[in-house]
């Protein structure tokens, strides 16, 4: 185990060999959209953390409770849009800023 | 000249003189004298139109001892925008049913005609919606000062007299931010729909693209069932009485 930890220190030590000698150049189209990518991945994915929430929750009435399936069904599709939109308000404001 | 749907090129045509002179009497000048009705005012015109004309064959059609199909569907809506008032606003429901159905009816033709050839959605610009939405706060704010009067200022002052101030500033921006959600969310679901089935378009022409227009079906349901039900939460927090 120390012998794993070890070699995989080295390995990432040795990754600045990997750098261009002409120096790294900004990656194109500046460093804008960089940061709205980095941004918007962690919207979506603390966004598929809730909607998963509210998915198992309704997989677990459905199941304890085949009889309310519409009443479920309604609930489901809204939680999940209102969840949808909070991304949809970030990327809205990302593509009208950082383009 | 910019670019035009065939249905703008010819009210355009037919109108641009007319609608200039107008625009011009009110100080206002449009980019293009040629051409000063937009893609998204034509295609609301034309979303108007189709229903003016659609509601007038339901009429033409109504009949006690033999409904048809329109009848039925008009009647499912029609219960179905009940049941919403109803249960959202109360037992003064039916004053405020007219606004709801036309608003809902009218923002769901305006979502799914963009899915239509040649057609495009005047919800996927951030004007439409937010036309909506200010006319939801004017609407919902109009009827909550008829029903409480100068009272209904109380609602914004909170539980605490001397927390007031404080109480008030926070309900006037939180009934603007009303504003801005109704439309943001709109506008955003209806534009990244636009924006999904046109990247997948590039990627792969034939096929896929039809998947993405049917969730955008879904989703421009989804999405005028819930600006109609916030539209009934707030005309009902408006009105309400506190017994």
């Amino acid at each position: 185990m120390r012998k794993l930890l070890f070699m995989l220190t080295t390995l990432l030590l040795a990754a600045p060999a990997f750098a261009q000698p002409g120096g790294a150049a900004a990656p194109a189209g500046g460093w804008n959209w960089s940061f709205a990518a980095l941004g918007l991945g962690f919207a979506v994915g603390l966004a598929a953390l809730g909607q998963s929430k509210v998915a198992a929750a309704v997989a677990e009435g459905m199941a304890r409770n085949p009889s309310a399936r519409p009443g479920i069904q309604l609930a489901l599709f809204l939680g999940l849009a209102f969840i949808e939109s909070l991304v949809l308000f970030i990327w809205v404001m990302i593509f009208l800023r950082a383009s | 000249m910019p670019e035009q749907l065939p249905f703008t090129a010819l009210l355009n045509r037919a109108f641009a003189g007319p609608v200039t002179a107008a625009l011009n009497a009110l100080h206002l000048y449009p980019k293009y004298p040629a051409a000063p009705i937009s893609n998204p005012v034509a295609m609301q015109i034309l979303v108007v139109l189709l229903l003016v004309v659609a509601f007038m064959l339901l009429r033409l059609r109504l009949s006690v001892d033999h409904p048809g199909g329109m009848q039925h569907m008009a009647e499912s809506t029609h219960e179905f925008f009940s049941g919403m008032g109803r249960e959202l606003i109360g037992h003064d429901y039916e004053r405020f049913l007219p606004y709801i159905t036309a608003l809902g009816i009218y923002i769901l033709a305006c979502c799914l005609i963009g899915l239509v050839p040649a057609f495009e959605s005047p919800t996927a610009t951030p004007a439409v919606p937010l036309g909506c939405a200010i006319a939801t706060f004017v609407y919902y704010n109009f009827h909550g000062v008829k029903h409480h009067g100068a009272g209904y200022a109380k609602q914004f002052m909170g539980p605490v007299l001397f927390l007031a101030p404080l109480v008030f500033l926070i309900e006037v921006v939180s009934h603007l931010a009303r504003v801005l959600s109704l439309t943001v969310r709109l506008f955003a679901n209806m534009f990244a729909g636009e924006m999904v089935t046109l990247a997948f378009f590039s990627l792969i022409p034939l096929g896929v693209p039809v998947i993405f227009m049917g969730l955008h079906i879904g989703v421009a349901l989804i999405q005028t069932y819930i600006f109609v039900l916030l539209t009934c939460v707030y005309l009902g927090a408006a009105v309400s009485h506190e017994h």
